[in-house]
């Protein structure tokens, strides 16, 4: 069987904040077509790991590569950790996309606005092509007719669609979702994650930071469990919500049990 | 001569001086502004020195009275033969020129502080989107961090503005002959204080109107956001 080449390498992450160590290594393959969901308890270091993915943060060690590119690292003068070549971290960014908890939309844009930027400034794409893609993204996420609307006019779920279409824009091999549900009310929660769940079957790559079970167990392709800054288990889906998954595993699922 | 003939003389005398008070308030108000980006820069930035001096300027400048800047930069440099016998004599004796310098330099120091507090207040989570899309570092206070600043900054800004209106008025004190000096200078030779400051204080008024109107025009346009419906 031949496997879809590797999208997104991350290799022995390392990140401490003050002398608290949130990630102890932690390593991660992405293939083209992959969910992989990132389970774990608050300060697992999941959420940590995700956005070292894109270099928001910065990690004290390890490598990242997104396709062929990758950001080199180095040390400032008091011994941090710092991007090394701007240029080349842009550029590894603008492959990947990323969808917030908090949507983080640009306020001063209109939604169609925000759709087309990255694209339009970032890629440096033809406008009509791109005005044309995001028309029917939004027409995707149910959003179109909202095209003109400014982000504080939305509702939680309506923005974070149109965070989604945002990041599916511009086409990136691996999209990272930061727990995009948890500010979510209930009713929305299942827009968004049925959303979610039709670009998953699509072939879109993800990464997905997530408490919903039920998306993790249903939609991903591969399971994480972070544990004290490292992977304690993971696995095809059937296997870890299955009765040979790891104790710590089944013990974070039904703390009760 | 009738009353209302002197009224009418005497506006038309202020008013022949209201060119100074806007040449002051032009060129102040676009340096300013222009040294308070720069003070913000300095503010935000990895050196140290250029924080601490961005700190110490504003110190200085918001920490001492305007006039006593204004009276330094015009008499008190004047004390120093360097700066008499050297090239720029022909600037440093002109009033204008002074309350523009003194001006700039103490309204820099307001203004940047807007600008400072502002920088903060802009969401860190549109920033983190700019970031993540792949924005360069130019992009991204282009495109993300300016459109932000600036409706943050806008109503503190235009208050600061206003602010230099009315401090255009100590440039009379030495010698500019503004509305503010042209009124005292009608006054020492009619003695209707009332009646000329009077006139003088109305046209302060109606150029803060003009800038508020043109202001909240300005602020409607930025704000549309808040106003446009979803539908």
């Amino acid at each position: 069987m031949t496997r879809s080449p590797i999208v997104l390498t991350a290799s022995n992450i390392r990140k401490s904040f003050g002398t608290r160590e949130v990630l102890a290594g932690v390593s991660l393959d992405a293939r083209a077509g992959d969910v992989i969901s990132i389970l774990g308890g608050s300060g697992s270091g999941k959420s940590t790991f995700l956005r070292c993915l894109n270099l928001l943060e910065v990690p004290d060690s390890g490598e990242i590569k997104v396709g062929d590119v990758q950001a080199p690292l180095t040390r400032d003068r008091k011994g941090r950790t710092v991007i090394a070549d701007h240029r080349a971290a842009a550029r590894m960014r603008s492959q990947t996309a990323m969808v917030f908890q908090g949507f983080n939309l640009w306020a001063h844009m209109t939604v169609l606005e925000n759709v087309i930027e990255a694209p339009l400034r970032v890629q440096k794409r033809d406008r009509a092509e791109v005005c044309a893609t995001a028309e029917a993204l939004l027409e995707r996420v149910g959003m179109s007719a909202f095209a003109n609307a400014y982000p504080q006019r939305l509702s939680g779920g309506q923005q974070q669609r149109v965070a989604i279409a945002r990041a599916l824009a511009t086409n990136p091999k691996v999209i990272l979702f930061d727990e995009p549900t948890s500010a979510l009310d209930p009713e929305r929660v299942r827009d968004v994650l049925a959303l979610m769940r039709s670009i998953a079957t699509e072939g879109c790559t993800m990464i997905v930071v997530t408490h919903e079970m039920a998306f993790a167990r249903e939609v991903s392709t591969s399971v994480i469990h972070l544990a004290n800054g490292v992977i304690e288990s993971s696995g095809p889906p059937a296997h870890m919500f299955g009765p040979d998954a790891s104790p710590a595993f089944r013990a974070f699922l039904s703390p009760a049990s | 001569m009738t009353e209302d003939r002197f009224l009418l003389t005497i506006i038309g005398q202020l008013l022949a001086a209201a060119p100074v008070t806007l040449l002051i308030l032009l060129v102040s108000a676009v340096l300013a502004t222009l040294l308070a980006g720069v003070l913000t820069a300095c503010a935000a930035s990895g050196s140290r020195v250029l924080r601490l001096l961005s700190a110490g300027w504003t110190f200085l400048f918001r920490g001492t009275p305007l006039i006593l800047q204004i009276f330094m930069v015009y008499y008190g440099l004047a004390m120093l033969p360097w700066i008499r016998q050297g090239p720029l004599w022909f600037a440093f004796r002109n009033p204008i020129f002074c309350s523009c310098l003194a001006m700039t330099c103490c309204c820099s120091a307001y203004i940047g502080e807007v600008f400072r507090g502002a920088m903060k207040a802009v969401p860190i989570g549109g920033i983190e989107a700019g970031r993540a899309c792949g924005m360069s570092r130019f992009q991204l206070l282009r495109r993300v961090i300016m459109p932000a600043l600036t409706r943050i900054a806008l109503p503190s800004y235009s208050n600061e503005v206003i602010m230099m209106v009315k401090s255009t008025s100590l440039a009379s004190t030495v010698t500019v002959m503004d509305i503010t000096g042209v009124a005292q200078g009608i006054i020492s030779k009619t003695y209707r204080t009332l009646e000329v400051f009077l006139c003088a204080a109305a046209l302060y008024l109606l150029l803060n109107a003009v800038l508020t109107a043109a202001f909240g025009l300005w602020a409607r346009r930025l704000h549309i956001a808040r106003r446009t419906s979803a539908r």
